[in-house]
């Protein structure tokens, strides 16, 4: 097949990406789909032929990712969000207005080929709630008004102006706030490396190539650095379980694929200081001794892929990347990598599966990937706002860091505070901070004035804490001990208005559609849940419902293959007991919220 | 192996001792202890999917899946704790969800793993009252259906086809609660349509074209058989109801074959019931075959074989045998030829040079054949000039299996393509032909070849001579002084290197170890050998001569220059086999007795032809490729046609009224086999197991290694049969033909087999 020379290019360079080849199959199938709308057969039998892969591997691989289509959407392919984030600042009502103005349905295409429109799931736009995105570009803090303006615009054939940065991310700094990682927030050109270099911009590195692995290691241990994905493993001590006597070259991932919903930190961290997390994986790298990274990107955030690739295209060559560097004798490659769409590939075990091109499932462990990983080598994932945070830590010391935050939980966090709140943002603050002021100072309270109801602390797959539960601190041991998670710090506010089954139903219509599929509980479950949930929200509940819609969460809960099918029972459990009131208030035909009704067509 | 350490551990406060790496699921199985799952199947890859299989593990705070727990010193595992049961409740009703309760209309309905473990382990009361899933039922190929609905997506199906065929024609289609499996084109699978898929499947989401909706399981009676086809002699259970074979599958796994069955074993039995069937004897009257009695038909044999006799004389008369007949028909038919009619114009369509490789190997053939178990145990394996996945699909399954479970290396010599080379170390591909030349080469470097090929025959040399224990298998190409090269070169190989002469056809090799050869009695014993001849003169009451006879394409040939007077046909179709298909060639005959299923191009031109039972219609037994004898049963009656036992019989009876030769008195295939274990060598087989199903090694062997001769071009050579032709006989099997891949010419098939589907 005669393929478009900017996609024949972008083909050979991705071919030559990999040291598998397979892996370069989610890439190709997605740049192919820009170029040509959809992905018919002739294409996938080019990809296959291309990657020595039989035809069933190519459909079974593109059948996983929501991204990816084998019927053409229209040239704006329109995605409103309405996720829980958006849900909450009106991301339902933006979707109907968009289905009225354009006179289609979700996964349909307008007569003239101009609009196609999709729901979609979170899509790291939760600050700038509710958001959309049109193809890759992400428009945030929307109203019918700018959505109809952003329209005429498309009509007309132009290309309205995207939002400019991750909304939320650039504000006045806050006393309370300790910017270590958003420190270069706001400075123009700081994804340049040059501004880079300006303001301690690879100063880490430098230090780093003078000191042993180890020495590397015992920094991040004494920093009391813990994963920021959302499980807070130490990361020092994560590093440390890399054999060393290995003949197979160990790999250092970052996994930036987020999606959990509620959360959007890494997205301003590649967007504005993309050489932050370069260095931060070439100090890593230099720890356990691997000379290969990979950033695993989620499709959506196109526009950061492109940031990043600039980024390391800088970095190689001012000699941060590649042979030999700074003269130093230590080799470091890196590329980027960007899925197509599945919450699943966030799972450390998924992601490396993705990465080799095939369908996100997880794997069984053990192995681990520090002994078995990407392409059966040692490999070390963190997620990329941890892997941000290393060259601070290299820079000023391990012991430094830690007393930022509390005894065990060392350092600073980036939230992502959304929902109804006055100042939705993404704030840095230190491990240990109060709830109560991230809500009631950093976020400016709860809006209108009206009062708090629940509280996601760290993603919708944490348990949901109650308006009378937020005088805790927020480190990981704090709020596990308040039972629930620190999660990935994507913190979202309800007010008293807000309906918690429909908190719920929306919940698990997420976990249900972004369910791998692979083991029963979760794929079934997340099903049975999802459907009764709609049914209950509806007005079509029975009271049977109530205590079966919490123990089938509990039959879940600690069975299935991954932690997606916590993830989805956990805060189900949570709502459940804590609110079990208004399940009961809808066998009567009341509802916290007016607009209690189902969103046609959703998934 | 693996590491042999032992460790000891409790499963329900039972101790057990177990090699260290085993699995819970496992171990529990040795003490009797069953931990239900879908998704774990021993030998295919690990899932954890299905979550069936938690137990409780002491200090570990979640459930455990038994199917990747592996055991460890100290380790307590209990199984049927209050947890564990409401667990497997939980895991049943999760399935049961979105499962159709189709169960009354079901295939499966009966013998469907998930019934049994509801049955067992489920709630007795549905709490689902959202709507089910449905999508509409896929035909994916005439022999494959899929019921998404009922599909529990334990991925049974998409390993054993990737990683137990390597044909991966399955996958995973979208995800979560929506996931379906996917065949390999819209639609449509393309595959080796072996059927793996269906018989694996727990439950009745894939079932089979050919048995779908006809019956419930328990309304049939199950045998095992061999299958009729191929010479790998996989055991096949044929499932049967009101004397019609429905279905042919493996669900027992007790045969060699262990759970492979190819197409040809599991849908190629419908020739039983096809309706060109001959179901009654047929005499030439008038220039045309009219059906007549059985009486009259024996009658008019009797006499004409008698007036043959009389005329020309026993020289004049030829008989060709079968390689799909028992070997018990075979032994019958030997001295049925020798001694009744006095000729030793006894030959049959050699597929593989099984004479050779006993004459090369002489008493060493005790220990020296390899079985299929010996083809997947085996450290390495020297194939050569065999398109084994093709030709030999169980040999190929364990060669596979052996690569996936212990690194077995294959190494090859081939003039066909194969798909078995991609699990090869090293495959040397030769020439039509060549491969006899590589074996001279690599045993004394004789020989030129280009430079690739030389490469790689100096590449396989080193690799051979360091390998030990190693089983070759070779094709019908390498006969007579090319096993003999073969054999001195193998010596050179480290340990015990063990053979196996790949032929085509279900009792290909019995028919040579019943002597179904001009110049060998059963065992191989040479007609020069005057005290096996009178051993054997002295047990069927007659004088065996001492000069052989015409081989098979020999008489025909003599039949064409009017130099045989008679041909006595049993179950083969020599005017096809050999080539020579004109009407004419047999134009110089006077008399053509056949015995066949069918009116085959030989048949059509008998002056008799006797109706014969199938394979799986009688008593007896078969001996594969290997020389594994098992038992073959009358699983439905032939309705008409008689065993070629009997027929012989019964004409031995009529010719000694008529002077020629003495009654057989052997009145049951038992007694023929009874007499076969006590006087053919390499026979004297334990009854007991082949009673019980199993298989025994036949060893047949001459006393010492002979002088190997070459057996003149063209007597022994391969139909080049594939995954849906069966010779003759696949022509009457209309569901192994009725595939698209069937008309197709396979992607390994080699231009000279361009026509092979048409055979």
């Amino acid at each position: 097949m005669q393929l478009p020379p900017p996609l024949e290019t972008k083909f050979n360079e991705l071919a030559g990406r990999y040291p598998v080849k397979r892996s370069a199959l989610i890439p190709m199938m997605l740049y192919a789909q820009d170029h040509l709308g959809s992905l018919g057969d002739e294409i996938l039998e080019e990809i296959a032929k291309r990657l020595g892969l039989n035809f069933i591997e190519v459909e079974e691989t593109l059948a996983y990712y929501s991204m990816l289509r084998r019927k053409p959407a229209g040239r704006n392919h329109i995605q409103v969000c309405t996720n829980i984030s958006c849900m909450l600042r009106g991301g339902n009502e933006l979707y109907k207005h968009v289905q009225k103005r354009l006179g289609i349905g979700h996964k349909e295409v307008s007569a003239s080929g101009t609009f196609s429109l999709e729901e979609v799931e979170c899509i790291g736009a939760c600050t700038g709630a509710p958001a959309m995105q049109v193809n890759y570009d992400f428009y945030e803090d929307l109203d019918p008004d700018k959505v109809d303006a952003i329209f005429e615009q498309l009509q007309e054939g132009k290309k309205p102006k995207p939002s400019a940065v991750t909304a939320g991310s650039l504000h006045d700094r806050l006393p309370a706030e300790v910017p270590v990682i958003s420190k270069r927030f706001g400075i123009p050109n700081a994804h340049k490396i040059d501004v880079y270099r300006k303001h301690e911009g690879y100063q880490a590195l430098e230090k780093a190539l003078t000191m042993t692995p180890d020495q590397i290691i015992d920094e991040v241990k004494k920093s009391n650095l813990r994963g920021r994905g959302g499980a807070g493993f130490p990361t020092g001590m994560k590093w440390s379980f890399v054999p060393k006597d290995t003949s197979k070259p160990n790999n250092i991932h970052a996994n930036a694929d987020e999606s959990e919903p509620g959360t959007c930190k890494d997205r301003p961290l590649m967007e504005m200081d993309p050489h932050q997390l370069i260095e931060g994986m070439v100090i890593a790298g230099r720890a356990v001794g691997s000379h290969q990274g990979y950033i695993y990107i989620r499709g959506e955030y196109r526009y950061i892929i492109d940031i990043m690739d600039a980024a390391i295209a800088e970095a190689y060559a001012r000699s941060y990347l590649g042979k030999n560097i700074l003269g130093s004798g230590f080799d470091f490659d890196l590329v980027t990598h960007t899925g197509a769409g599945a919450y699943e590939c966030g799972e450390e075990s998924a992601l490396m599966e993705s990465l080799e091109g095939k369908r996100g499932y997880p794997r069984i462990r053990p192995p681990f990937p520090a002994v078995v990983g990407l392409y059966g080598c040692p490999t070390v994932i963190n997620n990329a706002e941890t892997l941000n945070t290393i060259p601070a830590i290299i820079l000023k010391g391990g012991d430094w860091y830690s007393s930022l935050g509390t005894p065990r939980n060392g350092g600073t966090r980036l939230y992502s505070i959304s929902g109804h709140v006055n100042r939705p943002g993404i704030y840095e603050l230190p491990l240990g901070f109060p709830l109560r002021r991230l809500i009631e100072e950093v976020a400016g309270g709860v809006r209108g004035g009206k009062k708090l109801k629940a509280v996601i602390p760290g993603g919708s797959s944490c348990p949901l804490l109650s308006a009378g539960e937020i005088d805790i601190a927020m480190d990981y041991d704090s709020v596990a001990k308040a039972g629930s998670m620190l999660g990935s710090g994507g913190t979202v506010v309800m007010d008293e208005d807000t309906c918690m089954v429909d908190v719920a139903r929306r919940i698990m219509h997420f976990y249900a559609h972004e369910s791998c599929g692979w083991c029963i509980p979760c794929r079934e479950g997340t099903a049975w849940l999802r459907k009764m949930l709609d049914r209950f929200h509806e007005g079509g509940g029975r009271e049977e419902d109530i205590p079966l819609i919490d123990e089938l969460s509990k039959n879940m809960l600690g069975r299935t293959f991954c932690p997606l099918g916590d993830a989805a029972a956990l805060p189900t459990i949570s709502i459940v007991k804590k609110w079990r009131n208004e399940f009961e208030d809808h066998l009567h035909g009341k509802c916290a919220y007016n607009a209690a009704e189902l969103i046609a067509g959703v998934h | 192996m693996a590491d042999q350490k032992q460790i000891a551990f409790t499963i329900d406060g039972r101790p057990v001792t177990t090699t260290a790496g085993t699995l819970v699921i496992e171990a529990a199985k040795t003490q009797g202890i069953e931990v239900p799952s879908f998704c774990y199947y021993p030998g295919l890859s690990l899932q954890a999917a299905c979550r069936m299989c938690l137990v409780e593990v002491e200090k570990m705070p979640k459930l455990q899946t038994a199917c990747t727990l592996v055991a460890t010193d100290g380790m307590v595992v209990k199984t049927s704790t209050d947890q564990v049961h409401k667990a497997r409740k939980d895991m049943i009703e999760f399935l049961l969800s979105n499962h159709p309760l189709d169960c009354p209309v079901c295939d499966k309905g009966g013998e469907c793993e998930l019934q049994d473990m509801t049955f067992r382990y489920g709630l007795d009361k549905t709490r689902f009252v959202e709507e089910k899933l449905h999508t509409p039922e896929q035909k994916w190929s005439p022999l494959v259906y899929y019921d998404a609905p009922r599909c529990i997506l334990c991925f049974r199906c998409v390993r054993v086809c990737d990683e137990g065929m390597d044909v991966k024609a399955l996958g995973v289609g979208s995800r979560g609660v929506l996931s379906v499996i996917l065949p390999n084109k819209p639609d449509e699978l393309a595959c080796e349509e072996c059927g793996m898929c269906i018989d694996i499947c727990p439950v009745g989401a894939l079932t089979s074209g050919t048995y779908r909706y006809q019956t419930r399981p328990w309304e049939m009676t199950y045998v095992g058989n061999p299958c009729a086809h191929c010479s790998n002699g996989c055991k096949t259970t044929l499932s049967v109801r009101n004397n019609e074979i429905l279905r042919a599958n493996n669900r027992d796994h007790s045969g060699i074959n262990g759970e492979f069955l190819c197409a040809k074993g599991r849908f190629g039995y419908d020739f039983t019931s096809n309706a060109e069937r001959i179901r009654q004897p047929l005499v030439r009257r008038n220039g045309k075959l009219e059906p007549a009695s059985w009486e009259d038909a024996l009658e008019e044999v009797a006499r004409r074989l008698k007036q043959a006799h009389v005329g020309r004389g026993p020289a004049a008369i030829g008989v060709i045998g079968s390689n799909h007949t028992t070997n018990e028909e075979n032994y019958l038919l030997n001295r049925f030829a020798r001694v009744t009619l006095g000729t030793n114009n006894l030959d049959h369509h050699r597929t593989a040079d099984y004479a050779g490789l006993a004459a090369a190997l002489g008493s060493r053939a005790k220990d020296s054949l390899a079985t299929m178990a010996d083809v997947y145990n085996a450290p390495a394996v020297l194939l050569i000039g065999n398109d084994v996945t093709q030709q030999n699909p169980l040999v190929a399954w364990q060669i596979r299996t052996g690569v996936r479970h212990h690194g077995l290396k294959l190494y090859a010599i081939n003039s066909l393509p194969s798909k078995i080379h991609r699990q090869a170390k090293i495959a040397v591909e030769v020439a039509k032909g060549g491969e006899h030349q590589a074996l001279r080469w690599l045993a004394s470097e004789h020989g030129q070849f280009d430079v690739k090929t030389t490469e790689a025959l100096v590449q396989l040399k080193a690799a051979l001579e360091a390998e030990k224990d190693v089983v070759v298998l070779f094709g019908a190409d390498i006969q007579g002084a090319a096993i003999r090269d073969l054999v001195s070169l193998a010596a050179r190989f480290g340990g015990k290197t063990k053979f196996m002469a790949l032929g085509d056809y279900a009792n290909s090799r019995g028919a040579a170890d019943m002597g179904i050869l001009p110049d060998r009695l059963p065992g191989y014993a040479h007609l020069s050998d005057s005290a096996e001849r009178a051993r054997f003169g002295k047990l069927w009451g007659g004088e065996i001569s001492a000069t052989p006879g015409l081989t098979a394409r020999a008489m025909m040939e003599a039949a064409a220059a009017g130099k045989l007077n008679a041909l006595y046909v049993v179950g083969a179709n020599p005017l096809k086999t050999f080539g020579v298909a004109q009407p004419d060639r047999l134009a110089g005959l006077e008399l053509l007795i056949v015995h066949d299923m069918f009116l085959t191009e030989t048949a059509q031109r008998a002056d008799v032809v006797l109706p014969a039972a199938s394979t799986y219609e009688k008593d007896g037994s078969l001996t594969n490729t290997a020389g594994e004898v098992q038992l073959t049963h009358r699983s439905i009656d032939p309705q008409g046609p008689r065993s070629d036992f009997d027929l012989l019989r019964i004409l031995s009876h009529q010719l000694s009224m008529l002077g020629l030769g003495t009654p057989i008195r052997l009145r049951t295939p038992e007694a023929a086999f009874d007499e076969i274990r006590q006087n053919v060598a390499g026979y004297d087989l334990a009854y007991a197991n082949l009673l019980a199903g199993g298989s025994e090694l036949a060893r047949a062997t001459s006393k010492a290694p002979e002088a190997a001769y070459d057996v003149p071009v063209g007597t022994i050579f391969s139909s080049q049969d594939y995954l849906f032709t069966s010779g003759t006989l696949g022509r009457y099997c209309s569901r192994l033909t009725s595939t698209n891949e069937a008309k197709q010419i396979p992607w390994t098939s080699s231009p000279s087999t361009q026509s092979w589907w048409q055979r």
